[in-house]
């Protein structure tokens, strides 16, 4: 009888146990990128989903104690899915803006970044200004897109990646391509094909940080993320991956 | 549009007497005789533009902003689709008398063309020539998207002709051989001119299927009705309500289309 008693308390015991540890364990958060922006989110050699913000979010994941799972998304449409709850949040180079803020909850942000314009070689106008009359290119729905568009006399075409534009540009049709500092790094000097024919112009124009990305009014989520940012920051981490993608 | 092997194979066994070619890849095109089609017609043309006009009124933001933000779109749209059909035909043309041609060459070449171009599908066939060529020669963008929905197209409009062509009863070539006109003359003056009675209604039917399918352009950077919508879409992130706007332009100018091919298609049959 004791000995029944003594197995059903340890079977209870070891009940709450793995009750309590599957309440613990590390939850799964679907992130969504639009994995066509090196260096911070692209697809590698061996079709893996890379960059620096991939390291970052699973080190904020691993801080703040779930798992990120990511998602390549299409960058038009990538809101739209945030919205429709086909992911929990999104870490593509978001730019924090007033217009996105008031439609989604961001983060604190994680990085600061600029655009910056990227010119064939023969090309003397240093900032958008100077191209009036000629097409300058963007990804569609980027700061970089709206801009150009803020510059009257330049005709802005959006393209649905930013190498595409890059490769117009190769190809002669446009004269500009405008996007974030790192990336216009990656395919303007670090690309062979691309590092003879462009070159940058000028500073970053723009002071932008990027946020991570939820569903307006998911709390808790924003909450988790920025207790992992702030984790994340305090053990330098964030310099650390800096370094490895070659970000200042 | 893809490849759909034997969508074609249909015209070969077409009955001479009827003359009627069934190619179902435009929105229906209603005919009088169809009544519940017909209805199903005024439904969807007035019931959409009702909607845009009510959603209009009721909610000016972001729905008129929309419709103010798009109309260069539509522009380029039947800019790209005007072009690409009017090359379609003369491609169509070349490679339909290539198709029934005796001569070796021009028969496996017109052959060959339909096989390649059926086989690769539009969207990459857009990506190819515009980023691709390219490479090596420099064409505009919505030249290159013109051309390259017309070597698409192309290959389908021969089948078309070829089919056209076919339909004309063989009495017709005998009779005009036999009173000494040449294969040439035959074709020009006997079987192209009742070919093209037997073509019109397909070919109609081609330019509405060739206007959806010109959407796949706001890929290259074309701004078309699609992109201009995704445009605005991406910055106000009014997915919902920017893609029902281009849904019921796209259907209100298709069902639109449709009914005056409609009545072309009449006309012709009424004087055959």
């Amino acid at each position: 009888m004791k000995a029944i008693r003594i197995m059903a308390a340890v079977v209870a015991f070891a009940g709450l146990c793995f009750a309590s540890a599957a309440l613990a364990a590390p939850k799964t958060v679907t992130v969504a990128t639009d994995a066509t922006w090196p260096p911070m989110e692209f697809v590698d050699a061996n079709k893996k989903i890379v960059g620096f913000d991939i390291d970052f979010m699973n080190a904020v994941a691993k801080e703040a104690g779930f798992q990120a799972s990511f998602k390549n998304t299409a960058w038009d449409g990538i809101f739209a899915g945030i919205a429709a709850g086909q992911y929990d949040a999104i870490i593509s180079s978001v730019t924090i803006t007033d217009e996105r803020k008031a439609k989604f909850d961001f983060t604190v942000p994680y990085i600061s970044i600029g655009q910056i314009l990227v010119v064939p070689k023969a090309e003397k106008g240093t900032k958008i200004g100077d191209l009036k009359g000629k097409k300058i290119g963007a990804q569609i729905g980027t700061t970089g897109a709206m801009e150009i568009k803020k510059v009257a006399g330049v005709e802005l075409k959006t393209y649905d990646e930013v190498g595409l534009a890059f490769e117009d540009m190769a190809a002669g049709r446009i004269s500009g391509v405008v996007c974030d500092q790192p990336t216009a790094v990656t395919y303007a000097l670090d690309k062979k094909e691309y590092s003879n024919k462009f070159k940058i112009v000028g500073q970053p124009f723009t002071k932008e940080a990027y946020g991570i990305v939820v569903k307006k009014g998911n709390k808790v989520l924003v909450d988790q993320l920025n207790k992992g940012i702030a984790a994340v920051q305090k053990k330098k981490i964030d310099q650390q991956i800096k370094k490895k993608w070659h970000l200042k | 549009m893809l490849a759909r092997p034997g969508r074609y194979e249909k015209l070969m066994s077409i009955d001479a007497k009827k003359q009627i070619i069934d190619v179902g890849d435009g929105a229906a095109i209603p005919r009088k005789s169809d009544r519940g089609l017909f209805t199903a017609w005024r439904i969807a043309f007035f019931g959409a533009i009702g909607t845009l006009i009510y959603l209009v009124q009721t909610k000016p933001d972001p729905y008129l902003n929309i419709l103010k933000f798009v109309p260069d779109g539509i522009l380029v749209t039947f800019q790209v689709t005007l072009g690409a059909i009017l090359l379609a035909i003369v491609f169509g043309l070349f490679t339909g008398l290539g198709r029934i041609s005796k001569n070796r060459f021009f028969n496996g070449a017109a052959s060959l063309y339909v096989e390649i171009i059926r086989g690769i599908p539009l969207l990459v066939q857009i990506f190819y020539i515009y980023y691709a060529l390219g490479r090596f020669v420099q064409v505009p963008p919505i030249l290159s998207a013109i051309i390259a929905m017309a070597v698409c197209y192309g290959a389908y409009m021969g089948e078309v002709v070829r089919a056209g062509i076919e339909s004309i009863h063989k009495g017709q070539r005998e009779a005009a051989l036999s009173l000494g006109m040449n294969g040439r003359q035959t074709m020009i003056h006997v079987i192209l001119p009742q070919a093209v009675k037997v073509i019109l209604p397909p070919v109609g039917n081609e330019f509405i299927a060739l206007l959806k399918d010109s959407s796949l352009v706001s890929i290259i950077a074309v701004a078309d009705l699609l992109r201009r919508g995704r445009e605005f879409a991406s910055e106000s992130f009014t997915y919902f309500e920017t893609y029902t706007v281009i849904a019921l332009i796209y259907l209100i100018i298709t069902l639109f289309l449709s009914k005056i091919i409609g009545v072309m298609e009449e006309r012709v049959s009424v004087n055959k």
